[in-house]
């Protein structure tokens, strides 16, 4: 049985990022959305407005957490601090999945906030999959690794990004949220194929799917989150559908963020692709 | 190498405020950890991470102390953000928590600390940084108030909202900063003038009163827990004022931050 069939993965359809400039118009209006995703981490707070809006935002919409400093591949121990407040976010929300990345961002007692590529060698493997599965035993919740994007190619590496996403999927028997923008950029940067590892990540343990723009530096990309998807990540979009089915999809607009139209009118775009392509497969 | 010391490595290198390529050294570092691609030397690859950690954790800075930047100006706040990011590196998950230190990182670091308003600028930023996301009690049951007999009172312990922070001030920063964020044209920095002031979370949003020094000081002891009598007779022989004058003012306070909403509850001695 597969991973997102054994866990019982709703296909919450298309999605928005819930940020705020749109907070005012979101709680206020409630615009058609099919679900929203949060940041864990400005959530996981003792009170106030967040906590509020949370709470407005959860009675008329499907709520996500998406993570962004639980560094799980970070050699010093979890947070134990972290995990548990994460656990109270969760509780809170009663996601169907939670979500953040397979990088790391803490070493030598500091936070670099950032989500930093770790080699792709068995000894990175390792220590993912146990630290996941301590994840999961933590949030009594279906857990899932986003891909991300890279700058820099280590020299310890032994195999391919998508040799390793995948063993650690399979070995720590968590979910995936496939960005198809990330893919995108890492390949760009690195001069791989992307059109291959859409092809070779596990399609039955992907929950959920990323959209979003980059910035093109020339002699690199930049995964900026401030501008539309771009052709190619749209076509990378349709092949990943076409191979996992029908999986949520969130459009992520983080810098320079547009008016709300702009947004959902993206999230239209993905919607209809979707739709388009699972039309096809099923005709 | 290790996964370890491969990170305990690269946290070094991405968080130096210098460039990774101009450093034959550092660049020698990068060539260990890092293989070249077609369009990026090792070093050059790092320095993007390098760079996105220097501009994160400044835009956050600049965002929670936009008074502060504002009176800089932005070079020199820049300068500071440097400094403060070496001496007090990011040890929190959440980025809430970056500007914690750096009110008494200016008080205390030169040249920032000869100029005392850029300290009061930074203790009123934070200190809307704090009431923001401050957990919440329930507000004081009136009620419940009304009921508590007269002879109770002055053992009794008032209970601020975790919200609640006091500042004194030497300079109106309050007002500064206020005048700041709502775009205001400010025409230099205000003269200095002793401030007592009072940040919290009200019914709708964060807001800032003065305080007359006396009410400050009543409601810092009530804020240590000192009970309500102790609180008001210390209070009371440094004012100079007659006792029934003194009670006049104490009611006219409760009534206002009451009204406020600075109040949670009323705890009685057992």
């Amino acid at each position: 049985m597969s991973y997102r069939a054994r866990h019982a993965i709703p296909d919450l359809g298309v999605g928005v990022g819930f940020r705020v400039p749109h907070y005012e118009q979101v709680l206020d209006e409630r615009p058609p959305m099919d679900w929203f995703e949060v940041i864990s981490e400005n959530f996981m707070v003792a009170g106030g407005r967040p906590l509020d809006n949370l709470a407005r935002l959860g009675e008329a919409y499907r709520v996500v957490p998406h993570g962004v400093s639980l560094a799980i591949g970070s050699v010093e121990p979890l947070d134990a601090g972290y995990l548990s407040r994460l656990r109270e976010l969760v509780d809170r929300l009663d996601p169907p999945w939670v979500s953040d990345h397979l990088c790391w961002g803490r070493a030598a007692g500091l936070h670099l906030h950032d989500l930093l590529p770790l080699p792709y060698t068995p000894e990175a493997v390792e220590l993912v999959v146990e630290r996941v599965k301590r994840v999961q035993g933590t949030l009594e919740r279906p857990f899932a690794l986003e891909n991300v994007s890279s700058y820099m190619t280590y020299r310890a590496s032994s195999m391919t990004e998508w040799e390793f996403v995948s063993e650690v999927a399979e070995r720590a028997d968590c979910g995936l949220l496939l960005d198809c923008n990330n893919v995108y950029v890492s390949a760009r940067n690195h001069g791989v194929d992307a059109e291959r590892y859409i092809d070779a990540v596990p399609a039955d343990r992907v929950v959920q799917m990323h959209l979003a723009g980059h910035t093109d530096k020339g002699t690199y990309v930049l995964d900026t989150h401030s501008d539309h998807v771009c052709d190619e990540v749209w076509s990378l979009y349709r092949r990943a559908i076409a191979r996992c089915g029908p999986v949520a999809t969130l459009v992520e607009w983080d810098d320079e963020i547009p008016a709300w139209e702009v947004l959902a009118a993206e999230a239209d775009r993905a919607r209809r692709m979707r739709a388009e392509v699972l039309a096809g497969e099923s005709a | 190498m290790s996964l370890a010391s491969m990170q305990r490595a690269l946290a070094d290198l991405l968080r130096s405020p210098d460039s990774i390529v101009a450093d034959a050294g550092r660049a020698a570092l990068a060539e260990g950890l890092a293989s070249a691609s077609d369009r990026l030397t090792p070093a050059m690859q790092l320095d993007i991470y390098r760079e996105q950690f220097f501009l994160r954790h400044l835009d956050v800075l600049h965002e929670d102390f936009r008074s502060l930047a504002h009176r800089l100006g932005d070079d020199a706040f820049e300068a500071l953000a440097k400094a403060y990011l070496n001496a007090f590196p990011p040890r929190s998950f959440t980025l809430r928590d970056l500007g914690a230190e750096l009110p008494a990182f200016v008080a205390s670091t030169a040249p920032w600390s000869t100029d005392t308003l850029l300290a009061d600028l930074a203790r009123v930023e934070w200190a809307f940084v704090e009431a923001f996301d401050a957990a919440s009690e329930p507000a004081l049951d009136l009620a419940a108030v009304v009921s508590i007999p007269e002879e109770a009172w002055p053992s009794a312990r008032l209970v601020l909202q975790p919200s609640v922070r006091r500042l004194s001030l030497r300079h109106p920063a309050h007002d500064y900063r206020h005048s700041i964020r709502n775009g205001e044209p400010v025409a230099g920095p205000p003269e200095a003038r002793a401030s007592f002031v009072v940040v919290f979370r009200g019914r709708l949003a964060l807001e800032h009163i003065e305080l007359e020094a006396e009410a400050f000081a009543l409601l810092g002891e009530l804020a240590g827990g000192t009970p309500l009598g102790e609180a008001c007779e210390r209070v009371a022989a440094s004012s100079g004022a007659t006792e029934e004058a003194f009670q006049e003012k104490v009611g006219a306070w409760f009534q206002r931050w009451t009204a406020l909403g600075f109040l949670s509850r009323v705890e009685l001695a057992r």
